[in-house]
């Protein structure tokens, strides 16, 4: 057997779902494994357990939007903070523990483009009661690859739409520019293509039966 | 607007906000619809749109500078003084203060648990601004004493300098009175060759120490003398004259004029004014007389003495 295809694993679960064991989707049943509820309950190693697991996958997030470094780093660590804040509020009957922190990121790093363009700040999570109110998407339970197929009878402009935001991480202007599309149209069909994308999402969890 | 076009409305404008598209007034609309109708707010839409995003998210291995900021972070995340975790358990009792202080919060709007840390920190940067003014305070202070301190030290090293300037000034205007007397001594001994010289010697007890010398020219008929260590006299009470001693002319001495020692020190060069003419004196003597001088001297008082 050549070495070079010889993989060494951390732990039983990553062999697991490298034999297809099991899926290598996150909170599988396995609630001992989620890291936000022992944060949110101060243990003091989990911080550190959750910057090593997420850090990459933030670190990732903010550098599609913060080209600056040291404003990167530095909008990474105030993610961090608000993830220690709230992480009482995650609910993994709503959203994915990844899902969750990349939605701070996310939301940190809009921000953070926005200040730049002397726009006003969003509120944060702080104001957002509803946090932990049930999804009725279901997100926790659906992987993401097959997410995108479930939005594939979106129109075909808009999955173009999608991918260029989503995908290649181009700005609205950007993509105007890379479309030819006025900014407003880029804009529309963008807040409507993602009002659109969980209607679909909502019927395609009816229609497995999936609890609302 | 109809309950449904507002929802719709909010439906749009959260949507621009998952997606970081807002513009300030319809961040102002979406905070006004927010509150309005918050029942139907959720995250839906957000969490949606970071599955999209993450789906193509490569997360990628962090830097060391930024592992060292984040861990420097983590110590931070154990301090029991910042915010706790929404969902950390607590006993309620040590909490009824706190209840009874968030009551006084929102019935005297005092400043709240954010505001504190922020009026902490700047009454803890005001106090040390403070601190550094009265630091600065107390060495202005100190330099103020310094300088006053050199201050007199310099006035009184420079009164004494100017006092040194001033009897240099003197000197130099006494020696600048004397310069002329002194050119016309020296010019009478180098340019002249017949002229005489005559060294003084003190003929009293009270002069002795005296020294000095008399020159006299008879073709010029112009002589000095030369004086050093001759007592200065009071000119109120007496005066001192020079006898020209000349056997050829008189057998008694000629008057050689009045004169006064003002200096203690220092050499003093008088000019010999003679009343009448010399032809070959042999001797010239000084005596103390009464102000003004004697037509003819008693020698009661004599003081110097030279002879050829």
């Amino acid at each position: 057997m050549p070495f070079r295809n010889f993989i060494l694993f951390s732990n039983i679960q990553s062999f697991e779902i490298a034999l297809g064991i099991v899926p290598p989707s996150e909170n599988q049943g396995l609630a001992e494994k989620l890291i936000l509820p022992l944060v949110a309950k101060g243990d003091e190693t989990a911080m550190k357990r959750c910057i090593d697991s997420y850090g990459p996958l933030v670190w990732s997030i903010v550098c599609r939007r913060i080209s600056e470094r040291v404003d990167a780093e530095e909008t990474c660590q105030e993610i961090f903070t608000e993830v220690w804040r709230v992480a009482g509020r995650f609910d993994s009957k709503v959203s994915k523990e990844s899902t969750f922190i990349g939605m701070i990121a996310r939301r940190r790093s809009i921000d953070w483009q926005r200040k730049q363009n002397r726009l006003p700040a969003l509120a944060n999570l702080d104001s957002l009661p509803e946090l932990s109110t049930p999804s009725t998407n279901n997100l926790h339970s659906i992987d993401r690859s097959e997410l995108w197929n479930i939005l594939k009878d979106l129109p075909s402009d808009t999955l173009n739409l999608f991918s260029l935001h989503f995908e290649k991480g181009l700005t609205h202007d950007e993509i105007a520019r890379q479309t030819k599309l006025p900014i407003g149209t880029v804009k529309t069909k963008l807040r409507r293509g993602l009002i659109e994308a969980r209607k679909l999402l909502k019927e395609f969890n009816h229609g497995r039966g999936v609890a609302k | 607007m109809s309950m449904e076009k507002t929802l719709a409305r909010f439906e749009e404008l959260d949507a621009g906000r998952v997606l970081g598209d807002l513009t300030s007034e319809e961040t102002s609309e979406w905070q006004i619809l927010v509150t309005d109708i918050e029942d139907i707010h959720s995250i839906e839409l957000e969490l949606l749109a970071t599955e999209l995003e993450l789906k193509h998210v490569q997360p990628c291995d962090l830097s060391s500078s930024l592992s060292n900021k984040l861990a420097d972070t983590i110590p931070a995340f154990s301090n029991k003084n910042i915010n706790q975790p929404a969902a950390q358990i607590i006993s309620i009792l040590p909490w009824l203060g706190w209840a009874a202080a968030a009551c006084l919060i929102i019935f005297f709007n005092l400043p709240t648990g954010d505001d504190i840390q922020k009026i902490s920190a700047e009454l803890s940067q005001a106090n040390a601004e403070l601190s550094d003014n009265e630091k600065t305070i107390t060495d202005l202070q100190s330099v103020k004493q310094e300088l006053a301190e050199l201050n007199e030290k310099l006035s009184g090293e420079l009164t004494t300098e100017l006092g040194k300037i001033e009897a240099l000034n003197t000197q130099i205007a006494k020696l600048t009175e004397k310069l002329p007397l002194l050119q016309k001594f020296e010019s009478l001994i180098q340019d002249e060759p017949a002229t005489k010289r005559l060294e003084f010697a003190s003929a009293s007890d009270p002069y002795i120490g005296l020294s000095g010398e008399v020159i006299w020219n008879d073709e010029k008929q112009e002589g000095y003398m030369s004086l050093k260590n001759l007592a200065v006299n009071d000119p109120t009470k007496n005066q001192y004259q020079l006898w020209i001693v000349d056997p050829e002319r008189d057998e008694l001495p000629v008057d050689g004029g009045v004169f006064d020692i003002t200096e203690k020190d220092g050499k003093s060069i008088i000019p010999i004014r003679n009343a009448l003419a010399i032809n070959k004196p042999v001797a010239f003597v000084i005596t103390l007389e009464q102000p003004g001088g004697v037509v003819k001297s008693k020698q009661e008082v004599v003081v110097a003495l030279a002879k050829s």
